[in-house]
């Protein structure tokens, strides 16, 4: 029972809903058989978009109530829906009896759809204008309360649930196709006569000074090739207002209105002192983080160039040695090549003595360290081979080396029998006397002992 | 005053004189705005600073303390009242990150919901461009504005709240600045520059500097404007419009508008989705795996087509 008097009491306000759905899936099937006068569709169109808007706020009145409704009485009243609706639509050519087919609002719709085509004075306007101001006080203590239901899911409510609103059967295949269509509202001559409402007088009547406003010439974002170009983007927003500038100044100049600020004139600007301040201290800082990534790149690429010039340079020398060194071998070979050929031998001797000079000096100092060949005589020191034998051990063994034989076993050289008799002079015992005691006779270490033996 | 009128009898001097009797003290009554601006509570500090930016762009408006409800806007009227505005700019901040402007003329409407993008404040953006504080600016807007009602709509809407009346409290009789409005992408940008004068360029700079000390003086012939920008940038949506002050039936709807927590969501989705999507391919692939008999204790059943059987 209960149930049966919600859904009763819902029915009217389920209205728009139905209405919406019927508006816009039978849109056609209105045309052709129920209006009657079907000469501007357009106007038509305007209307049904017009009272959506207008019975949208009446759903919103009842967001719960709109669930409980039972399908059968939706159908029917969608039935008397259907023959009601054509009516209001009708009714624009007559202006008298609007007002009492709109019960809850009040505003004369359809004369403000026909406002900008037929002639209705300002005055009537006017007129309206007033009486729905007083009746805007009504309206703003009854739906308020619903609008933070309205503005916190809007989204849900745009598009339209078709499964919530009932549908005849016959219109079922119609609604399949425009299933989920976002339902939006572009309702043009509401908003033109809202427009016309409290519009400045921006037309040429008036003086420029009043409203300095400019519209440009140009679709700015037609010169806009890209949205995320970002450069572009700002480059047409500026031209739009620097061609606006450009119009403004102009006409100001010629209404005699002052326009340039004189230099005489100080006052508190829109940006601080201290912002602008600031801005010019990240200019120059900029500005010598640049200079400075500038100075340190051309550093880089200096040294960069120094060490390939260095590397040049030593290639350079390598190459030279190596082209004297192959000149060297080139005569030394001439030379030997000379000595079997004697009718050449003089002819060189004659030309080439320098080089001879020096090539046989080379060979001298190889020669005189007794190893290697010729070829490699002045790599390294003079006696280097010998060294290196010395120090690694080349050529002989040097084990045993310090441990008795029999040549040492004899070897009496050390000896002397008037130290013997002296009883503290045990050498390595430092505590029996200090320093050397005058009358050791010194005794030299093995190897030189030995060296010196081989000399004797 | 003297002046609008001399220009405007200039203008309209063929009419009667009754006529511009009636002109005259329609221009003076129909520029005179005063803006209430102000925000909700959760305001960012970018919004508070994009708001602090625009109010000291517009001497003819009133900042007014947060606003504590977001639900009963149509309060925002008796507080317009209140201080004698008839515009409104109220800044809502939604989650703490997301901002819609309401813009709305005040005793019986129209009401203009926006959705701010993209909004960076005089301070951060550090350009060099600077003017008077409260000199009116000159109001570019694009060709676009003409060509929509709605549009057209939010076009008067911006000329009565950014354009600064004539003669307004403590504006400046200069003109330093233009404010351009451009529809792009569905969205409208707003920029704010600074006119500055420039010589024509055509000679040496101490030519110029020269001739600058000349024309201070006298005849400004040959300067040419350029801009330079001075901020704020930001980027506005228009969602719905309103037939009244902060309520009323709606007569315009955006319908390319998705708001933020949509997208959020998508975003959100799409990322689970592709978890999903994974986990159900790693499900088929061991489904598959396992009649293979592939998997560890799995075993397949011998099918007649198996080479072992063909060729037993």
């Amino acid at each position: 029972m209960a149930k049966e008097k919600t859904s009763k009491a819902a029915a009217p306000k389920a209205k728009p809903q139905q209405k919406k759905a019927v508006g816009v899936v039978k849109q056609k099937s209105q045309k052709t058989a129920k209006k009657p006068v079907a000469a501007d569709s357009e106007n038509d169109d305007n209307d049904d978009d017009w009272e959506d808007a207008e019975e949208e706020q009446k759903k919103v009145a009842a967001p719960k109530a709109k669930k409980a409704d039972s399908k059968k009485q939706k159908v029917q009243k969608q039935q008397s829906q259907k023959k009601a609706q054509p009516a209001p639509v009708e009714d624009n050519s007559d202006n008298s009896d609007d007002e009492s087919d709109d019960p809850d609002h009040g505003i004369d719709y359809s004369k403000i759809g026909d406002g900008d085509s037929d002639s209705d004075s300002e005055s009537e306007f006017e007129h309206e204008i007033i009486e729905r101001k007083s009746k805007y006080d009504k309206y703003n203590n009854a739906p308020a309360a619903d609008e933070s239901d309205d503005e916190d899911d809007d989204d849900e409510e745009d598009d339209i649930d078709l499964d919530d609103v009932s549908i005849d059967e016959s219109d079922e295949e119609n609604v399949a196709a425009s299933s989920r269509i976002r339902q939006t509202i572009n309702n043009k001559e509401g908003l033109l006569a809202v427009l016309r409402r409290f519009a400045l007088d921006v037309s040429s009547a008036t003086p420029f000074v009043v409203h300095q406003s400019v519209v440009s010439k140009a679709v700015t974002e037609e010169s806009i090739p890209t949205i995320d170009d970002d450069l572009a983007r700002e480059l047409a927003f500026m031209n739009q207002s620097l061609e606006a500038a450009r119009a403004a100044r102009k006409q100001l100049k010629k209404d005699n209105v002052p326009f340039t600020r004189p230099t005489d004139y100080f006052a508190e600007t829109l940006r601080s002192d201290s912002t602008m301040e600031k801005v010019k201290e990240k200019l120059i800082e900029d500005a010598t983080a640049k200079k400075a990534s500038a100075e340190a790149r051309k550093l880089r690429d200096l040294k960069k160039f120094g060490k390939s010039v260095q590397n040049a340079k030593l290639q350079e020398r390598a190459k030279e040695k190596r082209a004297t060194l192959d000149k060297i071998t080139q005569l030394k070979r001439k030379r030997q090549d000379g000595t079997s050929n004697p009718a050449g031998a003089t002819e060189e001797d004659i030309f080439d003595v320098a080089v001879d000079n020096e090539l046989n000096k080379g060979k001298k100092r190889s020669a005189g360290t007794g190893t290697g060949g010729g070829d490699r005589g002045d790599r390294g020191g003079p006696n280097k081979r010998q060294k290196k034998d010395y120090k690694f051990g080349f050529g002989g063994k040097t084990r045993h080396a310090k441990s008795g034989d029999k040549e040492s076993a004899g070897d009496l050289s050390g000896f002397n029998a008037k130290r013997m008799k002296k009883p503290d002079s045990r050498p390595g015992k430092p505590g029996m006397a200090s320093g050397k005691p005058a009358g050791k006779a010194f005794r030299p270490g093995k190897g030189k002992r030995k060296a010196a033996g081989g000399k004797r | 005053m003297a002046s609008v009128y001399k220009t405007l009898s200039k203008s309209t001097g063929k009419k009667a004189p009754t006529d511009e009797n009636d002109d005259a003290p329609k221009g003076i009554t129909k520029n005179k705005q005063r803006v209430l601006i102000l925000s909700s509570r959760g305001v960012t500090y970018r919004h508070r600073h994009l708001l602090n930016d625009l109010a000291a762009m517009l001497p003819h408006g009133r900042k007014d303390v947060k606003f504590d409800s977001k639900s009963k806007l149509y309060q925002l009227n008796e507080l317009a009242e209140l201080y004698n505005c008839n515009n409104v700019m109220f800044f809502e901040a939604r989650k703490a990150k997301d901002l819609y402007i309401w813009m709305s003329k005040v005793p019986n409407g129209p009401t203009v919901k926006f959705h701010a993008q993209n909004l960076h404040t005089m301070e951060e953006l550090h350009f060099t461009g600077n003017c008077l504080k409260g000199s009116r600016p000159v109001l570019s807007f694009d060709l676009a504005f003409e060509q929509e009602p709605h549009l057209k709509v939010v076009k008067e809407l911006f000329l009565h709240i950014f354009g600064v009346p004539q003669g307004a409290r403590k504006s400046k009789p200069f003109t330093d600045h233009v404010m351009g409005f451009s529809v792009a992408d569905g969205k409208i940008w707003i920029r704010n520059y600074e006119i500055r004068e420039v010589e024509k360029a055509k000679g040496e700079e101490g030519e110029e500097e020269a001739a600058k000390a000349k024309k201070s003086k006298g005849g400004d012939r040959e300067t040419d404007v350029a801009l330079v920008e001075i901020g704020p940038r930001f980027v506005l949506t228009p969602i719905i419009i309103q037939e009244g002050a902060f309520g009323g039936p709606i007569l315009y709807e955006n319908k390319r508008f998705i708001s933020p927590n949509q997208v959020r969501s998508d975003l959100r989705k799409s990322k689970a989705g592709r978890h999903n999507a994974r986990a159900e391919q790693e499900r088929d692939r061991v489904a598959k795996r396992g009649l293979l008999g592939l998997m560890a204790g799995s075993k397949r059943e011998p099918e007649a087509l198996d080479t072992k059987e063909l060729f037993a």
